[in-house]
């Protein structure tokens, strides 16, 4: 399938719709006049272009879901946004959804830019019928009468495979996986341009994942949406996303397309996190890696992998590794790669 | 014939919900049969989806559920004779847990330490000729940790694997001849699973002590079992060799299971 | 406890009130002890005098001196008021923590009792035994009854955090450790159930002394020794208010608005420093 989407649909180079520069987002406690500066994002960027799925792969504590947050605009305290932007191709100029006025944000929140969460529950509204989520969220985007609306609504649904007896539905009556579906027929129906995906399969089974990843996949086919998909779960990075970023204690340390990094992975930590994991039908012993990721209250100076690993050297404990493109739209953060592909 | 370690035999578990009149049956766990052999530690998984009934046939094995019909014996006696203070902890010295989220496992309030000399003074003490802080570093060092990094330390302080970890010494403490795991490494990070895995197949190996690893990821119960078991909705569809039964399943859940694995490698994309 | 005490008056502006407030009260109770009159003794001064120099909060109708009787009242109100809360606090932590860890029929019994005790009008109650008792009320014997009511409806409080603790799995590592039934309670879920018993108890003595001062400005308790109730009785009983005697009555109600408004802060502020979603919300960070 991967093959096939590299060579029938070649996401849009120009223009990202997307663009993160530098961003920076921390936690800030004073509590009993205890001081702590939870530096869960410092310093990313990254571009998602039209049409793409893109995938952030990080483990606990790698900043991922802070990341999304930011992104979202959902930034309270005590989340601050402490440097860089987030640049919407549709919202030109805040650099930051938390920075639009509340009357730009209600125009793009649905319409140009829909999330997908973990939970639908965290969605779906437990004593309303699901129709109602649909005439709350996208009605107000897409107008005309409510007869039209719900024509569009159904028509929608059958495109997706959906069946449309769901909208008569409470959230409780359907199982997770089709619960999770009508949420992205929830998320999709406004046809926006980014979808962000945080672990939308996780807590379904590996049957029903299937399904709702097929979903995923097919709303790039259908709608040209462009989805930043975060997980843990690289199975689910291999068979859905065309390039994937690695993120290690909050900051990014790898990025190329999805074939290259696991064919062929840079850094060291992708490298051990990719031979760590067991296939079926694959008997080598395989070993983990040493240690547990950093506490981001107090990180490590330098590169925050170095303590754990096999190729750390001076410079990596002093210097912060810069994001350079190593090999052709790979790019890695590791002064042990970068200098071998210099030499 | 060497004796059995566990023998499940015919159990089933059926939950009721409601009132004397209007109330609803679950049936939770469907006439399920295994065994275990005592002269030979094995790493046993039980695989299945939500609502497989696995987690209610661990929680049996553990003694906290009663089944309501089929028996299950550990090392001869029946569970549901084990009544009094004293024949629960000669139990639980046999068989040890280790659950799903390792943060939960343990006290957030509490230092971890409380739990671990705990575990040493009411199973071991009476036989140890060490000091407490022997015993507990040596379990300790079995998993990968030592006592001086565990010290005085809250739950949050340690990572989700190092935690888990502590709850394997924890059990080890008491020399069980059976560890039940509850989907120990799903709440994990996917570059420390392999450790936590890896851990088990030591235990087997290096101290005897049998596991079952109840657990819904293909990968790894391929990875680290001898034998598996696939349940669904409460029956049990396939068992045997993990090897075998994984490469080539034949039940058509079990094949379902299998194609629906998502392994980490592109090129076999399907989607 | 040093270290959690002086973070709260560093950092907790209600703290610092609510202790101040308590500490001016407990000022008073303690310099019961120096007073050159002895409490029940009446026309020891001359009587009617407003607050000057030499009587500072004035004397009563009765001849005492206000700020002496104050003394008195306010040390056996507060007395009174720990003592209820201590007994109705054991009473409910023993009775919560084994009805919500043991569930079953031990649950149901108990509960049984409970609810009785819940929906026992008070006043009447309290009325009733004095006509009964009589003369052989004593303030222990007031106490140990109002005790006896006052348990029931944090019992359920209490009931409800161990039934969602039992279900948390570290009540099972603690099993699996070979913890005894007792020592669970104890160790694993008495520091959930701390705030609760915190918060009650500071309102369980509001409740006491509030019931206390209403009893007595009626007359149904031993109006001889000095309470705050018990001044305001004789106060009215004097016609205070129209003879103009003001401060007879209102030192004694400051002194008690005082009690309680401490009181109050010194719980809301303990309240959050000790509850451990607070205190957890304070370890975690970001993910």
């Amino acid at each position: 399938m991967l093959a096939e989407t590299t060579q029938d649909y070649l996401p849009d180079e120009a223009q990202p719709i997307l663009s993160v520069r530098d961003l920076r987002a921390h936690f800030r406690t004073d509590r009993f006049g205890v001081k702590r500066d939870v530096k869960a994002v410092d310093g990313i960027s990254f571009a998602v272009r039209r049409g793409e799925i893109y995938g952030l792969a990080g483990e606990s504590s790698s900043g991922k879901t802070t990341l999304i947050k930011t992104i979202a605009g959902a930034v309270r305290p005590p989340l601050e946004v402490v440097g860089g932007r987030v640049d919407f191709a549709f919202l030109p100029g805040y650099g930051g959804l938390h920075r639009a006025p509340a009357a730009e944000v209600a125009r793009i929140r649905w319409r140009h830019l829909s999330y997908i969460m973990q939970g639908s529950m965290n969605v779906l509204n437990p004593v309303r019928r699901l129709r109602s989520a649909f005439v709350d969220f996208a009605y107000p985007h897409i107008g005309g009468s409510r007869k039209q609306f719900e024509r569009e609504v159904v028509a929608h649904l059958a495109r997706l495979k959906l069946d449309p007896s769901v909208l008569a539905a409470y959230p409780h009556e359907l199982s997770g996986g089709m619960r999770q579906r009508a949420t992205i027929a929830l998320a999709t129906i406004c046809r926006p341009e980014v979808i962000l995906a945080d672990e939308p399969t996780t807590a379904l089974d590996v049957v029903v994942q299937k399904e709702v990843l097929g979903m995923i996949s097919g709303i790039r086919r259908e709608i040209g949406s462009s989805v930043l998909l975060v997980t843990h779960d690289l199975g689910v990075h291999a068979h859905v996303t065309d390039r994937l970023g690695i993120m290690y204690a909050g900051r990014l340390i790898e990025e190329a397309a999805t074939a290259e990094i696991f064919r062929n992975p840079l850094h060291p930590y992708t490298r051990h996190l990719i031979s760590s994991l067991p296939r079926i039908g694959d008997d080598v012993p395989r070993e983990g890696l040493e240690g547990a990721p950093p506490n981001l209250a107090d990180p490590p100076p330098g590169c925050r992998f170095h303590p754990r690993c096999p190729l750390a050297m001076e410079v990596c404990r002093r210097q912060v590794p810069a994001t350079l493109e190593t090999a052709p739209a790979h790019r890695v953060a590791c002064f042990a790669v970068n200098r071998s592909e210099e030499a | 014939m060497s004796d059995l370690l566990l023998d499940v035999c015919q159990v089933s578990k059926t939950f009721s919900r409601g009132g004397l009149l209007s109330g609803q049956r679950i049936a939770a766990v469907k006439d399920v049969s295994f065994q275990l052999d005592a002269g030979r530690p094995e790493i046993f998984a039980i695989i299945g989806e939500s609502g497989s009934g696995k987690t209610t046939l661990s929680r049996m094995i553990l003694n906290i559920e009663t089944p309501t019909s089929g028996k299950l014996r550990f090392a001869g006696v029946d569970l549901a004779t084990i009544r009094t203070g004293a024949r629960r902890l000669a139990f639980m010295h046999k068989v040890q847990p280790i659950f799903q989220n390792p943060f939960e496992s343990f006290n957030p309030l509490r230092r971890l330490d409380g739990y671990l000399f705990m575990t040493h003074r009411r199973f071991i003490a009476a036989d140890w000729r060490g000091t407490p802080e022997t015993a507990v570093d040596e379990a300790l060092h079995k998993v990968g940790l030592s006592l001086k990094e565990v010290s005085r330390r809250y739950p949050h302080e340690l990572s989700g694997g190092q935690l888990q970890r502590v709850a394997i010494a924890r059990a080890l403490l008491a020399n069980p001849k059976l560890i039940v795991a509850d989907e120990p490494v799903s709440m994990i990070d996917a570059s420390l699973r392999i450790s936590i895995v890896n851990l088990f197949k030591r235990l087997r190996d290096d101290l005897g002590i049998s596991i079952i690893y109840v657990t819904h990821d293909l990968a790894t119960a391929y990875y680290v079992s001898d034998r598996i078991m696939i349940m669904q909705q409460g029956s049990v569809v396939e068992s045997g060799d993990a090897r075998t039964v994984l490469n080539a399943p034949q039940h058509p859940y079990s094949r379902q299971l299998r194609e629906a694995a998502l392994l980490p490698n592109p090129q076999q994309a399907v989607l | 406890m040093a270290g959690i005490l002086r973070d709260l008056l560093r950092y907790h502006a209600e703290f610092r009130i609510g202790a101040a407030l308590i500490a001016v009260v407990l000022l008073l109770s303690v310099l019961a002890s120096f007073s050159p009159y002895p409490p029940q003794d009446v026309y020891v001064v001359p009587p009617d005098v407003p607050p000057s120099l030499t009587y500072w909060f004035g004397t009563t109708s009765r001849g005492q001196d206000v700020f002496w009787q104050l003394t008195f009242a306010i040390r056996n109100t507060l007395l009174f008021g720990c003592t209820v809360a201590l007994i109705s606090r054991i009473l409910a932590l023993v009775i919560g923590l084994i009805s919500g860890y043991k569930g079953g029929w031990i649950d149901r019994a108990l509960m049984s009792v409970n609810d009785t005790f819940i929906v026992i009008p008070l006043l009447p109650i309290l009325v009733l035994f004095y006509f009964v008792m009589r003369d052989r009320m004593s303030w222990l014997l007031l106490a140990l009854i109002m005790a006896c009511l006052g348990w029931a409806y944090d019992a359920r409080l209490i009931r409800s955090v161990a039934m969602s603790l039992k279900s948390r799995e570290f009540t099972q590592s603690s099993l699996f450790s070979g913890m005894s039934t007792r020592e669970i309670l104890v160790q694993e879920h008495l520091p959930y159930v701390m705030p609760i018993v915190f918060s009650t108890t500071m309102n369980n003595m509001v409740w006491s002394i509030g019931l206390e001062v209403t009893l007595a400005v009626l007359g149904f308790t031993d109006i001889n020794t000095p309470t705050i109730g018990g001044m305001i009785y004789w106060a009215n009983q004097h016609t205070a208010m129209v003879a103009g005697v003001w401060w007879w009555i209102a030192f004694p109600t400051i002194a008690v608005i005082m009690t309680f408004i401490g009181l109050f802060l010194l719980a809301v502020s303990m309240n959050d420093y000790i509850d451990p979603r607070s205190r957890l919300r304070s370890f975690g960070g970001a993910s």
